[in-house]
């Protein structure tokens, strides 16, 4: 990636102005035109290094207050068959298989976000018994601590990481 | 929060425009006007329910290595543990939780080295005996879209 390219990604990771052409603010600061700011873009989606364009928001604020990471302890020759299907849950934002500790059984990793207790319980019961899972452990968040969006492309290790 | 913000909001979590007026774009879908677009978008914004609109990402791709970890501390030391690991700026959430361990945090750092470096850095600093790391293995989701 090129100097000019890191350059308009710091930018854009200030997050997009409220206004009628947020794209040519930037373009306008940058010494770009409108339109290679957009083609930027989308080549960085096409890439993969943007996973997605839009809002971050907080699912506590949307009356999604009971919320919890649940572990589970899933078979190697299951895993893709649970985590497509807990991936299509709405309620479930992030889902992952993960390398564990010793000791710890539980290799597959769900965020849910419910609006009630009861919802909370009754998706995990869904799937706990649509692929007969049995050990698993449910970890309320108690309070944030912190949450924030990474900051990419610092401007002092230019050129230095890829 | 009525139904035409929560059309918004979903158009920004999923399909947000790549146009040169994207709020004006987003209206045309829903039936409204820009004006009214921008000031319900504002007003989330102002209110917490939208915390960032922008690009997202993929730390892997850009040569980041993230890891979600966990320390068990006494309900007392809670405070003082979470300032420890939120000095960094790798670290981008934490949250303290029900169970044991109950803290746990994401790590988002510029190489395994720096990774390292920040959790032998929170061990002794919070004077717990052990960090639990779990490394992502496989991604299947990660999306927050809520209605």
């Amino acid at each position: 990636m090129d100097e000019k390219t890191r350059e308009l990604l710091r930018e854009l990771q200030n997050g997009f102005k409220l206004e009628t052409r947020p794209f040519l603010r930037i373009a306008n600061k940058l010494g770009y035109s409108e339109n290679q700011v957009l083609q930027t873009i989308k080549d960085c989606i096409e890439e993969g290094i943007i996973r997605r364009i839009g809002a971050a928001v907080r699912p506590e604020k949307m009356g999604h207050s009971c919320n919890a990471l649940v572990v589970w302890q899933v078979a190697a020759d299951k895993i893709d068959e649970v985590g497509n299907d807990a991936a299509g849950y709405r309620e479930i934002s992030h889902c992952y298989e993960r390398e564990c500790p010793p000791n710890w059984p539980y290799n597959f990793f769900t965020m849910i976000h419910a609006k009630t207790d009861e919802e909370l319980k009754e998706i995990i019961q869904q799937i706990a018994q649509k692929h007969e899972l049995s050990n698993y452990k449910v970890y309320a968040t108690e309070q944030e601590l912190k949450k924030t969006s990474m900051r990419y492309f610092p401007e002092e290790s230019d050129g230095n990481d890829k | 929060m009525d139904e035409k913000d929560r059309e918004i909001l979903q158009m920004l979590q999923g399909r947000f425009p790549l146009d040169s007026e994207p709020y004006t774009k987003i209206g045309d879908k829903l039936w409204m006007d820009e004006v009214s677009v921008i000031s319900r978008i504002a007003r989330m914004i102002e209110n917490g329910t939208i915390r960032y609109v922008g690009p997202f990402f993929d730390s892997r791709k850009l040569g980041y290595t993230g890891c979600l970890a966990a320390i068990n501390v006494p309900e007392a030391e809670i405070e003082k543990a979470a300032e420890v690991i939120n000095q960094f700026a790798e670290v981008t959430h934490n949250y303290q939780r029900k169970g044991e361990p109950n803290i746990w945090f994401t790590v988002i750092a510029s190489s395994e080295a720096r990774r390292e470096e920040i959790f032998s850095q929170i061990k002794s600093e919070t004077g717990v005996k052990e960090i639990l790391k779990f490394p992502a293995k496989k991604l299947f989701k990660v999306k927050v879209d809520l209605d």
